[in-house]
């Protein structure tokens, strides 16, 4: 090293790159952060010090057609407590007040513990106003204390409704997985009905509060004043075509009964009456569910929780006699000048099938007038399993309706393949098709296609597939937005429909098996139905429309343990037809509160 | 010699204006990262009386005779050694590490002082007379002079600080002419040291280059057996020390030689830190606007992380000023080591330019990203009387030098 003198400039030099260097990379350092990755900071630090607080919005509200409320919202209170601020002292005190076990507080605090102490739990959803009220007196002996106003569903309303409006529940893991970009852990969802198939109209969006807080999760004030904030958005209110009148008539009739009633306008396919017996109290769903409110549902024997409006399986009984009378007038089998012979049953091989009445010589028209069962073992055998099973999942059978919620059977209408699938080819009993034709065998339907059966009846063959919805007002707008149903006509001729319309007819205001729900003011064609039930006492059926002549109801209802339909089935269903067609009704399009809505949101659109 | 009094020829603004200016933006982020907060609002005040206090002390240093230092040297440094030694004995334990003396309200950091003793020890020892800098026993004691402190502080435990004396020890050794022999022999055993830290592997590396070097010096089988057992030695004792430090110690080490081993302790000091930084962009949030400052994410921002705060509140444009300022400082007190009438004086420039830029370097460096997280105050901007008031004496010591660089002795 020929440089060794003490300070030279070589060594000053060098010291000097090294300050110079050392500046020159923070500088490049300093670029790279603050200018070429600020976005990536800036984000990470906001995630960091910014943090959004979720306010849930509230549901939208379910009407009936003429806009009566069936499902609303209303203010709960729940109680919270922030673990920082808490002294566990005052535990018992609060959990006297709450009418809750002791330890009870302790051991919500002790499952939350992974989080932050800054953030307040939940701890009592659905508080009395009573325990608001005690709160407020005391609230500066409470640190760590204080509740929040949230909604939840309110089923005050008269109606009952549980299997079509169903419920909501905590999102699911699974569930959460597959949604993830619109759901977030603890959120409600549709879970059954209703509040399922038009949960993305219901539910609204949520609003969100920017707080900033410090390293600890403490708040510590609002992020630039609000300016980012978004309030919940109330989700769309739903206009059902339930009409509330005859859903609370249906409702009262079967209390203590089980079955089911759909009512349907047959020239639209709107629902107006849902049941489905027993039902269960959807208050008890509206807050978080306890696990003794589903077992006791779950165990109860009557099976509250099943729908048996879309998904039991019945045997139509006499109800379908109109399945094969269609078929064999469509296919020209038989006309009105056809006539069978009942002598109190048909022998077939070596069995004998009983009518429950020596009729005599029998028309098509008095075969259903008069529910004449060997007509239809005849009739059965002329017609043939091939049309006979076309023309009953022409008229809607073996398949499901696609009504508008998701519970729903397809039922079963045996076929040819069926019977070959079961007995081997063309090796099958042919009494087999004795039974099916009169509504018995392996044929099983649901009381909502038997309800679409009577719409199809009534209307001639054309009406839409059954539904709820007949619109929703978008909150934003305050627009409201119909939902077209969907057509369909099965193509059976008028000619035929008015035999059979004109027998239905007979049925009730004839000499007929329904008589006793005759009404001299509203016309009601019917058929009364028997179902054999295997596990004890028949089912009794009625179905029907009304007024025949230009019919605006058409109704299946099912009783169940009943026995005859006439007797036990036919009322209920006179009674729903009454309170749904004789009630004051000038139908205004657009009612007082509807139009109010729509105006506001006119002007704020224009402001 | 004809003497100019001009105020310029007398004190040289040119270091003192760009110190002040720092001191300045140092009380603007204290003010801003303390103001809020529910136990360090005071610091603000506290630290504008450090400021007045530091600065009269400067005007004293600063007016003294020339000959002053040389005759306060050892006493000086003696006093040094003997603080540190209490330090260790009766000290106060702030974060983990013994470093604080108090007496009263008042404490302060014994370290802060050894660096002036120091860098005045050195300075006169290897100045003294015709000292022979590449003679072996020379070095030696030079060596002794500047890691007698940093053993002790080793001890306290505070590593930057160790770290600062080494820095300064070896700058002042290569400042006197140290050949290429003479920096291997001291530098080696630090890199072989330093090997040893990453494993077994790269331990023997280092010492088998040891041995490669010593064969290109040529030098005698004697002094190179004594240069090899020396770097043996120094790995050995160091790794005897890393035992017996602190476990929040080993972490940081541990924490640079792998940083994603300990994202929420040290590391999370470094992440949250580079947040604020970079989040900055080019203006800044403002004064008193940044999130990651007033929402405390940072803790203790006002000591070691104030570069954070300015990062933050005045972006890429303040940060940078900052940087200027500092370089404009240490060009200056480079320039200035030339000016020194003798090289007693030259040395103390150096000392002083040494632990400047050793702070500035590893505090920039931590606030960065760019090196681990080793706790040392930047000069003139952290809060801190100790450190402020160390650094004022040793400019007011640079000044007169400055003064009386045209004055015979």
């Amino acid at each position: 090293m020929n440089d060794s003198s003490f300070g030279s400039s070589l060594r000053a030099r060098i010291i000097f790159a090294i300050i110079v260097g050392f500046f020159c990379i923070s500088v490049l350092q300093l670029f790279n952060m603050q200018i070429l990755q600020e976005k990536t900071y800036s984000t990470k630090a906001n995630e960091n010090s910014v943090k959004p607080i979720y306010q849930i919005a509230p549901r939208g509200v379910l009407y009936d057609r003429n806009h009566n409320i069936l499902v609303g919202n209303k203010p709960t209170f729940t109680l919270r407590i922030t673990p920082a601020e808490y002294d566990k002292k005052l535990s018992p005190y609060i959990e006297t007040i709450l009418g809750v076990q002791p330890g009870y507080i302790d051991r919500i605090l002790k499952q939350t513990q992974q989080y932050s102490r800054y953030i307040p739990r939940r701890i009592a959803r659905d508080i009395p106003f009573k325990v608001i009220a005690w709160y407020e007196e005391n609230a500066s002996r409470l640190p760590g204390v204080d509740y929040v106003i949230e909604t939840q569903r309110d089923y005050s309303y008269g109606v009952i409704g549980s299997h079509m409006f169903g419920y909501t529940k905590e999102i699911s893991a699974d569930l959460l997985q597959k949604k993830k970009n619109k759901y977030m852990m603890g959120d409600e969802i549709g879970f059954v009905g209703i509040e399922k198939t038009y949960e993305d109209f219901l539910r609204g969006e949520k609003g969100i509060q920017y707080v900033l807080v410090d390293s600890r999760q403490k708040i510590i004030s609002s992020y630039k004043n609000g300016k980012h904030d978004k309030p919940a958005i109330k989700g769309y209110d739903l206009i059902l075509s339930i009409d509330k009148d005859a859903q609370m008539v249906a409702e009262s009739l079967f209390v203590d009964k089980r079955g089911a009633v759909v009512a349907i306008e047959p020239s639209t396919g709107e629902i107006l009456a849902f049941l489905s017996s027993p039902q269960y109290d959807l208050s008890e769903f509206a807050t978080v569910t306890s696990s003794d409110v589903w077992r006791k549902l779950n165990l109860d024997e009557n099976r509250p929780l099943f729908n048996r409006a879309t998904m039991s399986m019945y045997s139509p009984g006499s109800t379908f006699k109109m399945v094969s009378a269609l078929a064999a007038l469509e296919e020209g089998i038989i006309d009105t000048n056809y006539r069978a012979y009942c002598g109190g049953g048909f022998q077939f091989g070596d069995r004998f099938f009983k009518c429950l009445h020596v009729h005599g010589s029998v028309d098509v028209i008095t075969s259903i007038e008069k529910s004449c069962n060997t007509f239809y073992y005849q009739l059965a055998l002329k017609i043939g399993i091939d049309k006979w099973s076309e023309y009953a999942k022409k008229l809607g059978f073996g398949k499901k309706t696609g009504v508008d919620i998701s519970e729903e059977s397809p039922g079963i209408v045996p076929t040819r393949e069926y019977y070959d699938k079961v007995f081997g080819k063309d090796r099958w009993p042919k009494g087999i098709l004795v039974s099916l034709g009169i509504g018995q065998g392996e044929l099983s339907v649901t009381p909502i296609q038997l309800a679409q059966y009577a719409a199809l009846i009534a209307n001639y063959g054309k009406t839409a597939k059954p539904h709820f919805l007949k619109g929703y007002i978008e909150t934003k707008t305050g627009k409201y937005i119909e939902i077209k149903p969907e057509y369909f006509d099965i193509g059976i001729s008028k000619k035929s429909f008015d035999i059979v319309r004109r027998a239905m007819f007979r049925v009730v205001n004839g000499a007929g098996t329904a008589t006793n729900i005759r009404m001299p003011d509203i016309e009601i064609a019917g058929k009364t139905g028997t179902a054999q039930n295997p596990h004890g006492k028949d089912h009794a059926i009625f179905i029907g429309f009304a007024p025949y002549k230009n019919p605006k109801i058409a109704i299946a209802v099912i009783v169940e343990n009943a026995g005859f339909g006439s007797v036990n089935a036919a009322p209920i269903a006179r009674d729903i037809i009454k309170a749904y067609l004789k009630k004051d009704k000038i139908k205004i399009e657009k009612p007082a509160y509807l139009s109010a809505l729509v105006n506001s949101g006119k002007n704020k659109s224009e402001n | 010699m004809k003497i100019d009094y001009k105020l310029n020829d007398k004190f040289d603004l040119m270091i003192f204006i760009p110190a002040i200016i720092l001191i300045a933006i140092g009380l603007v982020a204290i003010y801003s990262s303390t103001a809020n907060h529910p136990t360090a609002s005071g610091n603000f005040l506290k630290q504008v009386f450090f400021v007045l206090v530091s600065l009269i002390i400067f005007l004293i240093i600063y007016s003294l005779p020339q000959q002053t230092f040389k005759k306060f040297t050892i006493p000086f440094y003696a006093a040094s050694i003997f603080l540190l030694v209490l330090v260790l004995v009766i000290g106060k334990s702030v974060y983990g590490s013994k470093s604080w003396l108090d007496f009263g309200p008042i404490g302060f950091q014994p370290s802060e002082f050894a660096k002036i003793g120091t860098i005045l020890a050195l300075s006169y020892w290897l100045t003294y007379k015709d000292r022979d800098i590449n003679n072996i026993p020379d070095i030696g004691i030079a060596l002794i002079i500047g890691f007698v402190p940093v053993l002790l502080i080793l001890l306290e435990p505070d590593t930057g600080t160790a770290i600062v004396f080494a820095i300064i020890t070896l700058s002042l050794i290569y400042w006197s002419g140290i050949s290429l022999f003479g920096l291997f022999v001291v530098l080696s055993p630090g890199i072989v040291t330093l090997a040893s830290l990453f494993g077994t592997f790269t331990f023997a590396l280092s010492l088998a280059g040891v041995v490669i070097a010593l064969f290109l010096f040529k030098r005698d089988i004697f002094n190179s057996i004594v240069v090899f057992v020396m770097n043996l030695g120094a790995s050995f004792f160091f790794d005897y020390v890393y035992k017996i430090l602190k476990p929040h110690q080993q972490k940081r080490i541990a924490a640079f030689l792998d940083p994603s081993a300990d994202p929420l302790g040290s590391g999370y000091n470094a992440l949250q830190a580079k947040l604020a930084i970079g989040s900055g962009g080019l203006f800044g949030k403002g004064f008193m606007q940044g999130n990651q400052t007033q929402l405390r994410f940072i803790p203790e921002q006002w000591t070691d992380f104030i570069y954070c705060v300015i990062g933050e509140e005045f972006g890429f444009l303040g940060s940078i000023i900052v940087l200027i300022l500092f370089l404009i400082i240490f060009i200056r007190l480079l320039k200035l080591s030339s000016l020194a009438k003798d090289k007693f004086s030259a040395l103390i420039i150096i000392g002083f330019l040494s632990l400047l830029f050793s702070h500035f370097a590893i505090n920039i460096g931590m606030n960065l990203g760019l090196t681990p997280v080793i706790g040392l105050p930047l000069p003139f901007l952290s809060y801190g009387g100790s450190s402020l008031l160390s650094n004022m004496i040793l400019l007011g010591i640079v000044l007169n030098i400055y003064r009386n660089r045209k004055l015979h002795t």
